[in-house]
């Protein structure tokens, strides 16, 4: 239940305003009078640091806390290093819960849901952008409806649903559900996007005899890879990090996600801190790993831009 | 002197937008129908998972239920009391805190740091360093919301807490406070909290859209002897608007169904200084079992995210549309 | 760049293909969670730790189960949140287990028994004589109406285990003060007095979850019978929200405060707090439950300690421990009914209090280890007085919150006791009125 709030950036707008030429050309112009480093931007660099450590700073508690003996925290505190390292905790979890198996389970969800829901929007946003159906305001906000609505809401009625068809326990029920929750956000981005897609590569294609359907996924799909890459990158995040969701209709042990299986040390009165920050640890690193992927498709984009 | 007639001075005709158009030009006339395929896959999830849903929870309003058995209808009643309760109203009250926290002050630091991080950090002190810091703002983000609780827990303890533990050692430990049992200070405990959660968001989105500004201008204008603020104005601020209205509407849109933080941090207390229309709606849902009302509070919710968001896309749609127009 | 595109969908495609093949064998894995009507099968559920004496028990009982029978247990232990908030649903589909654990009280097992979603296993008590079992405080919490109020009407679950609030203590902490056990209430806050002289917070307490609740209610219960209990518990009469017990409980509660026996700063402090308090020897008293009991003997190394039954009052808090249950839409019910008679033998009850846990049927010949005989003492103490009262939330199902938010209020003075009791009374009537 991570606040989630989404956008991508309409990257592909950067095509919209034309640049000159000659631009390319201009490399004779020294360059050294920007890059002259002067004391208020050491400062302002400091600033941007301060503010990094202390957005950082509760992860080190988590690290800290990860790898202590219940015993150990008791006594210490949260505050203190670990006086030796232990490691109990959370292999004792990781067998319990069969921890792989949950990380292959939020892995495939938010990966299916990734791709299945940019497809979606792909979909609906050239319908909406680039085919200009009439009353498209409307249509945008229909689809937002999927995130406006607070999840609670959905599940008695889903329930019930997922239960007549047979989906209930059954992670298609959940993939079914996050790509329309994610693809409402995507749609209304990317339609944006597709708004200002440039007409006259559209045109050329159009000219070159390519039917709708091949410029779509000749022309439009291509170019706007970057921003769709970004889309799989949020939606991936923010499914794995799902709760309420899996919770309600994931029943058997062998279909639940890794939050879920986290929530498994919090028990009625009683709670096992350290296992549960530790396994906390574990459930970060792949949505790290996707972020630091997304890290370098941005900044792939700047060169992509330039060269346009 | 003869009276002059007082006459109306004609109201200026607005000059009519161009038409929409799709953009791959029409050939023989197929018009934009078949576009209309393409929308229903997406239409035909969306019927399934979230209209027919917001139905039924439209239809549960008017009716009492406890889950299981057959609901009972009673009309109007969830309605009227759900406008006299002040339970209700105090939330919403304390939505609009979670927007200051959520959207208002995000929004702004998140602009300020992505420009700064992109304009200068990476210019002056190399892609990689602004990279870095990018993903340390980002952390937060993928941090799901119970462990998020409990290290906030660890930081914000009266007694061993972080917090007041540093406010102790440098002299200050007169401003220690007992942050989130009090109700003087739970709900900016949680307001901070909550910008720490979504600064990451607008930092990398804006930073992302900052890429779409040409350099030049920023050196053109440096040239002509503008500082850094009216650059920043002038420039930054007039080309990534589209971000600017997604991020907003996008944070707006979380600020009021906001859910996780409150449910691990404060459970909408003490009192009721830090609750919110979503946990209310989850209290009855879950706890009562009153489905109805909770149906019927999730129902109001979503009325006013709805109307917020209309009045959202109907301004930018206008925005983009008089900017095309070259008005 | 042509050229790249296509690598790219090449490579796109063939990710979404093994993602596919993936999806296909995942589908065809979870489908299969819930066809085992073959009787061969006993799905079982439960939330207690692997470590938790429950936890030991149960794995034990499941090799004893598994010998006997020839059938095979499938096992998946769940968490709480989870066999909390969904329950309901689980129990009205296909995927109900045959046998699971589950919270005591009206407002969960009442409410599951009274939707129709467990088994009346009435019979089966009587059958393999667990009624004889257990004793007539605990069978109160197994046994519900068709409203779902306990106490009366069918049986709906068997306990394996019992627990209640006694209080915990620093013995070194007593010892360096000076101070023995107090057998009075007199005597009790004279030592909290002698610990707050000496600048230290005794009681370690919690606001923002059960602990200070639990407390308001020990002190309520000193001052009353058991009729009183019933009233509040079982609906049987009207509760007096400003009456004698109530209002002693309030001003005694923040009388508290203002003596300095409960820090002000509780308002922010988790139940886990308050345990790491006591634990790491900051505060020398707990007013809390057995539960607490394994993990303080798992982590407390620097000093001595035990319990004693909280001064001046016969009545204390506890019930019987979670419950069996067995859902309705179960497929096995008969191996589920022998599953729990193996959990109630002396043997299976015995590593229960071996292990930190109160068994409910054991005896106490059978129980080896010394410090858990300290526990199951006390416990059969208060049950021999019939002095089980269950606990403060139980009346309503949102009553949890609402005393949390009550007494946080008064603890921090935006509230006066009266203020306190007329809100918590109009909360518990406008709900139990449904009932009376």
């Amino acid at each position: 239940m991570a606040a989630t709030t989404t956008s991508a950036p309409a990257r592909s707008r950067r095509t919209h305003h034309a640049t000159p030429p000659a631009r390319s050309r201009r490399a004779a112009r020294p360059r050294g009078g920007m890059r002259k480093r002067t004391g208020v931007d050491w400062l302002m660099l400091t600033f941007a640091v301060i503010a990094a450590i202390a957005i950082i700073a509760p992860f080190y508690l988590i690290l800290v806390n990860s790898f202590k003996s219940p015993a150990d925290y008791s006594n210490g505190g949260p505050l203190q290093l670990p006086s030796a390292l232990y490691f109990d905790g959370i292999v004792a979890f990781w067998e319990r819960v069969n921890f792989p198996e949950k990380v292959w389970n939020s892995f495939f969800i938010s990966g299916m849901v990734a791709v299945l829901a940019v497809l979606i929007s792909v979909l609906n946003a050239f319908a909406i952008g680039i085919g200009r159906v009439k009353g498209r305001s409307w249509i945008v906000l229909l689809f937002l409806l999927a995130n406006l609505l607070p999840q609670e809401a959905l599940l008695y009625p889903l329930y019930y649903m997922f239960k007549a068809v047979g989906l209930y326990n059954n992670v298609w029920s959940v993939i079914i559900v996050f790509t329309v929750i994610q693809a409402a956000f995507g749609t209304y981005l990317l339609a944006s996007v597709y708004g200002t897609f440039p007409k006259e590569v559209l045109e050329a294609a159009s000219i070159d005899g390519a039917s709708r359907w091949q410029i779509l996924w000749r022309v439009i799909f291509p170019i706007s890879r970057p921003t769709l890459s970004v889309l799989v990158i949020f939606f991936f995040i923010w499914t794995w990090n799902e709760f309420l969701i899996p919770l309600t209709f994931l029943v058997s042990n062998e279909n639940q996600t890794v939050p879920v299986a986290i929530s498994m040390l919090q028990g009625d009165r009683l709670m096992d801190v350290t296992t549960t920050s530790a396994s906390a640890l574990l459930g970060l690193i792949p949505t790290l790993i996707f972020f630091l992927i997304f890290q370098r498709t941005l900044t792939r984009g700047i060169t992509a831009g330039a060269v346009k | 002197m003869t009276a002059v007639p007082f006459v109306r001075p004609a109201k200026a005709k607005r000059t009519p937008l161009p038409p929409e158009e799709p953009l791959i030009p029409q050939r023989g006339g197929r018009g934009s129908g078949s576009y209309w395929l393409y929308l229903l896959p997406g239409f035909t999830l969306l019927t399934v998972i979230v209209i027919i849903p917001l139905g039924w929870n439209l239809f549960l309003t008017f009716t009492e239920w406890r889950g299981i058995k057959p609901p009972e209808f009673i009309g109007l009643d969830n309605w009227i009391q759900l406008f006299g309760d002040a339970k209700f109203w105090t939330s919403f009250g304390n939505s609009v805190w979670m927007i200051v926290a959520m959207v208002v002050v995000p929004t702004l630091v998140g602009l300020i740091l992505a420009a700064l991080l992109f304009d200068l950090v990476g210019r002056k002190f190399g892609g990689k360093t602004a990279s870095f810091l990018r993903a340390t703002y980002y952390l937060p983000q993928i941090l799901p919301a119970a462990i998020a609780g409990i290290v906030i827990g660890w930081i914000l303890r009266p007694q061993d807490g972080a917090l007041n533990t540093i406010l102790e050692s440098i002299g200050l430990g007169a401003l220690a406070h007992n942050w989130l049992g009090s109700p003087d200070t739970a709900l900016v405990s949680l307001m901070v909290v909550l910008v720490w959660i979504q600064i990451g968001y607008p930092v990398v989105v804006f930073m992302a859209a900052l890429q779409r500004v040409d350099p030049e201008l920023y050196e053109a204008a440096e040239l002509d002897g503008a500082n850094w603020i009216q650059r920043f104005r002038a420039i930054t601020v007039a080309i990534i608007r589209p971000e600017i209205y997604v991020v907003t509407l996008t944070c707006t849109i979380a600020a009021l169904k906001v859910f996780g933080p409150v449910y691990v941090l404060t459970r909408g207390g003490p009192g009721t200084s830090t609750i919110v229309p979503a946990y209310y709606a989850y209290t009855e849902f879950f706890q009562s079992q009153q489905v109805g009302y909770g149906a019927t509070i999730a129902t109001a919710l979503t009325i006013v995210i709805a109307i917020v968001s209309v009045l959202f896309i109907r301004a930018q749609n206008a925005a983009e549309r008089k900017e095309r127009a070259g008005l | 760049m042509a050229r790249s595109t296509h690598t790219h969908t090449r490579r796109a495609l063939a990710a979404v293909g093994a993602l596919t093949a993936g999806a296909l064998a995942l589908a065809g894995c979870s489908g299969g969670a819930g066809d085992d009507a073959d009787g061969d099968t006993l799905t079982l559920w439960h939330y207690e730790g692997a470590n938790s004496a429950m936890g030991i028990a149960w794995a034990e009982a499941i090799k004893v189960f598994e010998e006997e029978t020839g059938a095979t247990v499938e096992f998946e232990e769940k968490s709480f949140e989870q066999i909390r908030s969904t329950a309901s649903q689980v129990l009205n589909s296909d995927e109900a287990p045959d046998l699971m654990e589950f919270n005591k009280g009206n407002a969960t097992a009442g409410l599951l028994a009274s939707q129709g979603l467990l088994a009346d296993i009435s019979e089966a008590v009587e059958e393999y004589g667990w009624d004889d079992k257990l004793a007539p405080a605990l069978q109160t919490t197994a046994r519900y109406s068709e409203d779902g109020v306990m106490g009366t009407g069918s049986w709906y679950g068997v306990p394996n285990y019992g627990e209640f609030v006694t209080v915990y203590y620093n013995a070194d902490a007593f010892a360096e003060a000076g101070l023995e056990i107090p057998t009075t209430y007199e005597e009790f806050t004279a030592v909290l007095d002698a610990f707050v002289a000496q600048g230290v917070t005794p009681l370690a307490e919690a606001g923002l979850e059960y602990p200070l609740g639990q407390l308001w209610y020990q002190l309520a219960l000193s001052q009353a019978d058991r009729g009183f209990v019933d009233d509040y518990q079982l609906y049987t009469g009207e509760v007096d929200w400003e009456g004698e017990e109530i209002t002693y409980a309030t001003e005694t509660l923040a009388d508290y405060v203002d003596a300095g026996y409960i820090s002000p700063d509780v308002t922010g402090l988790k139940a886990e707090d308050a345990g790491v308090s006591f634990i790491n020897g900051t505060a020398p008293i707990f007013v809390s439950g057995s539960w607490w009991y394994g993990r303080f003997g798992d982590e407390i190394d620097g000093f001595d300690w035990g319990l004693f039954p909280f001064p001046g009052a016969d009545l204390s808090l506890g019930s019987s421990g979670n419950l069996w249950v067995v859902p309705e839409r179960a497929a096995n019910k008969d191996l589920a009914y022998e599953f729990i008679e193996i959990t109630m033998r002396p043997e299976i009850q015995a590593l229960i209090g071996n292990n930190g846990g109160l068994p409910v049927a054991a005896d106490e010949a059978d129980i080896t280890d010394e410090k858990s005989l300290e526990l199951i003492q006390a416990f059969n103490a208060i049950n021999e007085k019939d002095g089980l009262s269950f606990y403060p939330d139980w009346p309503t199902p949102t009553f949890y919150d609402t005393l949390v938010a009550e007494l946080q209020e008064l603890v921090n003075g935006t509230k006066s006791a009266l203020q306190v009791q007329q809100s918590l009374g109009a909360e518990y009537d406008s709900y139990v009125a449904d009932f009376r």
